[in-house]
């Protein structure tokens, strides 16, 4: 493209603006305007023309989760203060590591066929089973709660505009929180946000609404629930 | 609920950022959080996901704050743009092939341009942007809108509303040409 012509730079601003570049495209047209001023003028020029579309949308005041977890990302990120405390520490336990994982190594050889290190063990959370109907799904997750795992068990019919979305239901008063939408066959395994974990783990039930196709539009169920089941909480 | 965004105290809370200061970060959070999770829930569909995307949107924020100051832009508008591109990139990951409900076309049609969250000074703003919006075709308003607030592309704007990719397109290639000139004048 030739970036000389203000009026296709112009093009390229207003297609960055309003959303419509692929990643890879939209990369190159921000180091554009890292050397090129036109292009970083006409760019915030747009961006400041459609920026009230953007504030016409009602704001969501986030859950206080998302902030707690916001500043431990923060605090993990490379050079930050927490993150260099930890490098320190680690620096300063080196030594003893190296003289336990030599101890370990004696260990594990005394011992034979011993192992030490432990697999992946599921915990069943719920099986899923609409009212007077065969199970659909098994829902499993990893002991810190940071995985999960559902497997379908039935023939799952469902219009193809519509999905199951699967939700915790918290103990007493609170909206319930989504986990995802649940597979028509197969298996699947999803990381759960930290906010999703402290919920889960937490809660006394889940629920499987019917919702649009790819999920709920609110964050909240919208459409009828057809299955609740109790949470197995492993003692 | 909302606060008005005030863009010189954005700015500072920025400039503050780049200099690794939490408590600005917090505040720009507390500020800005909420109206950035609204724009987010809008283009991905589901609070949870939006709720991630504001995570990675603030941490890109903190890490890029230094550079901010040297774009001589407008704080909201920056922080407008790393949310929605982060959140549409998201977006075409989960869900590429999704079409729009009714209910979601129906939207495209409400044509609010002025949020609770704007103050005076982008206020004019928005009263040109809506003037200019409606002197628009109502397909090319749609396609417009459908674009910027929920972040479709172009071939899922033409699956949407049952019209050839080339015809929307074009509409879009118009629609802001119209608005360019309209704003302008």
């Amino acid at each position: 493209m030739n970036y000389d012509r203000p009026d296709l730079l112009d093009r390229l601003a207003a297609d960055y603006a309003v959303g419509l570049l692929r990643h890879r495209a939209r990369a190159r047209f921000e180091r554009l305007c890292t050397r090129l001023a036109p292009a970083l003028n006409s760019r915030q020029r747009w961006e400041d023309r459609l920026l009230p579309l953007a504030l016409a949308v009602p704001p969501v005041m986030p859950a206080p989760a998302v902030w707690q977890q916001l500043q431990r990302r923060i605090d993990e990120l490379p050079g930050s203060a927490d993150a260099r405390r930890m490098d320190v520490s680690r620096h300063g336990a080196r030594r003893w590591w190296l003289a336990a994982a030599a101890s370990l190594v004696a260990v594990v050889l005394f011992v034979g066929r011993e192992t030490w290190w432990a697999p992946v063990t599921w915990q069943a959370v719920a099986v899923l089973e609409p009212a007077n109907q065969a199970p659909l799904w098994s829902v499993e997750r990893d002991p810190n709660g940071t995985l999960l795992s559902v497997h379908t068990l039935g023939t799952v019919t469902l219009a193809s505009s519509s999905s199951y979305e699967l939700w915790v239901l918290p103990r007493g008063a609170g909206n319930p929180v989504s986990l995802g939408l649940l597979p028509r066959h197969g298996s699947l395994q999803r990381t759960l946000t930290a906010a999703q974990r402290q919920y889960l783990l937490a809660g006394a039930q889940v629920a499987v609404s019917i919702e649009p196709s790819g999920g709920s539009p609110t964050g909240l169920p919208t459409g009828p629930v057809v299955i609740v089941a109790p949470i197995a909480h492993s003692s | 609920m909302a606060t008005a965004l005030d863009n010189a105290e954005l700015d500072e809370l920025l400039q503050r950022c780049a200099q690794q200061d939490r408590a600005a970060l917090q505040a720009l959070y507390t500020r800005a959080g909420p109206q950035l999770l609204g724009i987010l829930m809008r283009i991905l569909g589901s609070r949870a996901a939006a709720e991630d995307v504001l995570q990675d949107a603030f941490i890109r924020i903190w890490q890029q704050a230094g550079q901010f100051d040297q774009l001589k832009g407008r704080a909201l508008s920056w922080m407008v743009a790393i949310a929605r591109n982060r959140a549409i990139d998201v977006q075409r990951t989960l869900r590429p092939t999704v079409l729009l409900d009714v209910a979601e076309l129906a939207g495209a049609e409400q044509l609010q341009v002025e949020g609770p969250a704007e103050r005076s000074e982008s206020g004019a703003t928005g009263a040109a942007l809506r003037r200019c919006l409606e002197l628009l075709g109502a397909v090319q308003r749609q396609c417009l809108v459908l674009a910027y607030q929920q972040g479709l592309t172009q071939d899922r704007i033409a699956l949407a509303i049952g019209q050839p990719l080339g015809t929307v397109k074009s509409w879009v290639r118009r629609g802001l040409r119209s608005l360019k000139s309209c704003m302008e004048s």
